[in-house]
């Protein structure tokens, strides 16, 4: 075969192949691109059959009602708070820990690191029904108490946080303890701040897990007031649903997704880098 | 002699010894509360008789087991996830290695997918759920054109008792699709080119490059995604609350967390549902263990 033939070979293959990686992307696209569709459309074209591919008019009202239809707001409101707080808990508790196992001499620490560390073999299910009644107990049903306190704790960044502290050169940690730095010193003016990346993936991991958590909202909060956003898209999906308001609900998704895109476009790189973690530990 | 060992040693290291006790006091304050109490807790009840209406009050050893082993419905929600489970990892992982292969020569848009792979796995599941709610109706969502032109009867897929539990695996493997196939990106670029470069020599067709050299490789990474994914997977919660709610006919796509909720807090059978977390528990110990030996054996942590 001469060159220009293989050429013209390879050239087909490179389209081909651009086809395929197009189509499989699309594919993987496709429900963000429908949901954007669908919360468009207004009320009467939402229910026109067959589903257009664009709406015909874009309107805004999808997303205003979803936002009036009074508790979203509210939900919002609800799952900025707790996520925040719990977020912010799990990343505070474990960078003392943390930096505890890493830095500071103490008989029988490994042990100890083990316990913690085992708890990421136990699944958030085994845990729910006792802590349930824990809630129930204290009278923490329906507040934000129990969605910040019992998540507040949490293995995995106290895991990763240990890998990124024994890596910070000893020597530095030393200088500052010459200085009359005291361990809390140590790790506010030395520790965290050589460690700003790991830090930030591991929170933003942290943030995602109680933006998305359902199981446990779903069993401590029943009032309407107090539900965080998945929650609350799971009533609005029994409310709208026999309305056959598309529009809203998939308006009211996209809003409870924003903020998660906002933040992955920006932070990417913090995101992948946690999600690479997280995923391996499955 | 132990005593005064003891002793000096807390005279010369107490400041350090105290220090550790603040810093990790309230992580395990509240590891000890909402964690290893309620695993005891739970196997604890998982022994006390069962029935509607919160906890027995007597104990009853293994009578919660036998009644879960002689319920039907145990078995069947067992058998929905793992073949949910299974089915989503088969299919993710098939298309993410050719996705990834594809990636692999030089693609313009690389970064742009590289971007989009993470997407599914950011979203907020239940609101990625009832986007697929809507996608699968043949009203509301494309489908209806497609089941139009191959003249196909417009079914919905989660009104069906036998294609419900399919709909939710094609949810779960576009979630898991785009980050296996980043996974096995990277595993392709830490192959060694040398057997490349001899098998190029010894004029292998790219099929056999692929099937003696790629896949063999590549097993080891292949095993541990799958096992992971397999794990994730068989926690599905959220797109059956927000799909099916095990439906159309109960238990026909219901998974293990689903039933566990319902028997916990509709039945409110807390005894029952505790020998049910159990069961649960413990398969997911013996993959965990699994997958931990592995992942020790054969995956570097450098991401």
């Amino acid at each position: 075969m001469d060159r220009g033939g293989l050429r013209e070979k390879t050239f087909l293959a490179a389209v081909a192949l651009h086809l395929v990686a197009a189509l499989v992307v699309g594919l993987m696209a496709l429900p963000f691109f429908w949901a954007l569709n669908t919360a468009l459309k207004s009320d009467g074209e939402v229910l026109r059959h067959p589903a257009a591919w664009w709406p015909g008019e874009v309107t805004l009202a999808g997303f205003s009602e979803a936002l009036q239809a009074a508790p979203f707001g509210r939900f919002y409101v609800n799952s900025v708070i707790t996520a925040l707080a719990a977020t912010a808990l799990q990343m505070g508790f474990a960078l003392l820990m943390a930096y505890a196992f890493a830095a500071i001499r103490f008989p029988g620490k490994g042990v100890l690191l083990f316990l913690v560390l085992v708890t990421m073999l136990i699944p958030d299910e085994l845990r729910l029904l006792p802590n349930y009644r824990i809630m129930a107990r204290l009278n923490w049903l329906d507040t934000y108490w129990a969605l910040i306190i019992p998540p507040a704790a949490h293995a995995f960044p106290v895991f990763v946080m240990v890998q990124q502290f024994r890596m910070i050169p000893k020597d530095l940690l030393d200088a500052a303890h010459v200085d009359g730095a005291g361990h809390f010193r140590r790790l506010v003016r030395v520790a965290i701040p050589l460690s700003k990346p790991t830090i930030a993936a591991a929170t933003l991991i942290a943030f995602l897990g109680r933006w998305n958590d359902f199981l446990w909202p779903l069993v401590v909060i029943d009032r309407l007031s107090m539900r965080t956003l998945p929650i609350g898209l799971a009533y609005l999906q029994d409310v709208a649903e026999g309305m056959v308001r598309w529009n809203v609900l998939m308006a009211g998704s996209l809003i409870a997704v924003a903020p998660l895109l906002i933040a992955y476009m920006f932070a990417q790189r913090y995101f992948v880098a946690g999600l690479w973690r997280g995923a391996l530990k499955g | 002699m132990k005593r005064n060992e003891f002793l000096t040693h807390w005279r010369r290291e107490r400041h350090e010894w105290l220090a550790f006790a603040a810093f990790v006091f309230p992580n395990l304050v509240l590891f000890g509360v909402f964690t290893y109490w309620p695993v005891l807790n739970t196997a604890w009840m998982s022994m006390r008789s069962g029935g509607a209406g919160a906890y027995g009050t007597r104990f009853a050893l293994f009578e919660n087991y036998w009644r879960l082993f002689a319920d039907p419905v145990f078995w069947r929600v067992i058998l929905n996830t793992l073949v949910f489970a299974a089915a989503v990892i088969v299919i993710a992982q098939c298309v993410a290695f050719g996705v990834a292969l594809l990636l692999n020569r030089r693609l313009c848009g690389r970064v742009l997918f590289r971007t989009l792979a993470f997407l599914p796995y950011v979203t907020t599941p239940a609101a990625a759920a009832l986007v697929w709610v809507v996608l699968l109706d043949p009203q509301y969502g494309p489908l209806g054109a497609v089941y139009r032109a191959f003249g196909l009867e417009a079914v919905n897929l989660l009104e069906r008792s036998g294609l419900a539990l399919g709909a939710l695996i094609l949810v779960g493997a576009w979630k898991e699709i785009g980050i296996a196939s980043l996974f096995f990106l990277a595993g392709f670029q830490n192959l060694p080119e040398e057997c490349y470069e001899a098998a190029n020599l010894e004029g292998a067709s790219a099929w056999a490059r692929l099937r003696h050299i790629t896949v063999p490789l590549m097993s080891p990474v292949l095993f541990f995604l799958a096992v992971s994914g397999f794990i994730a997977a068989a926690k599905a919660f959220d797109i059956v609350v927000m799909m099916t709610e095990g439906g159309p006919v109960y238990p026909a796509s219901s998974t293990f967390v689903y039933h566990l909720y319902r028997v916990a807090f509709q039945d409110y059978d807390f005894g029952y549902a505790s020998a049910f977390a159990m069961v649960f528990f413990v398969l997911f110990m013996a993959l965990t263990v699994l997958k931990l030996r592995m992942g020790a054996k054969w995956v570097h942590y450098d991401g």
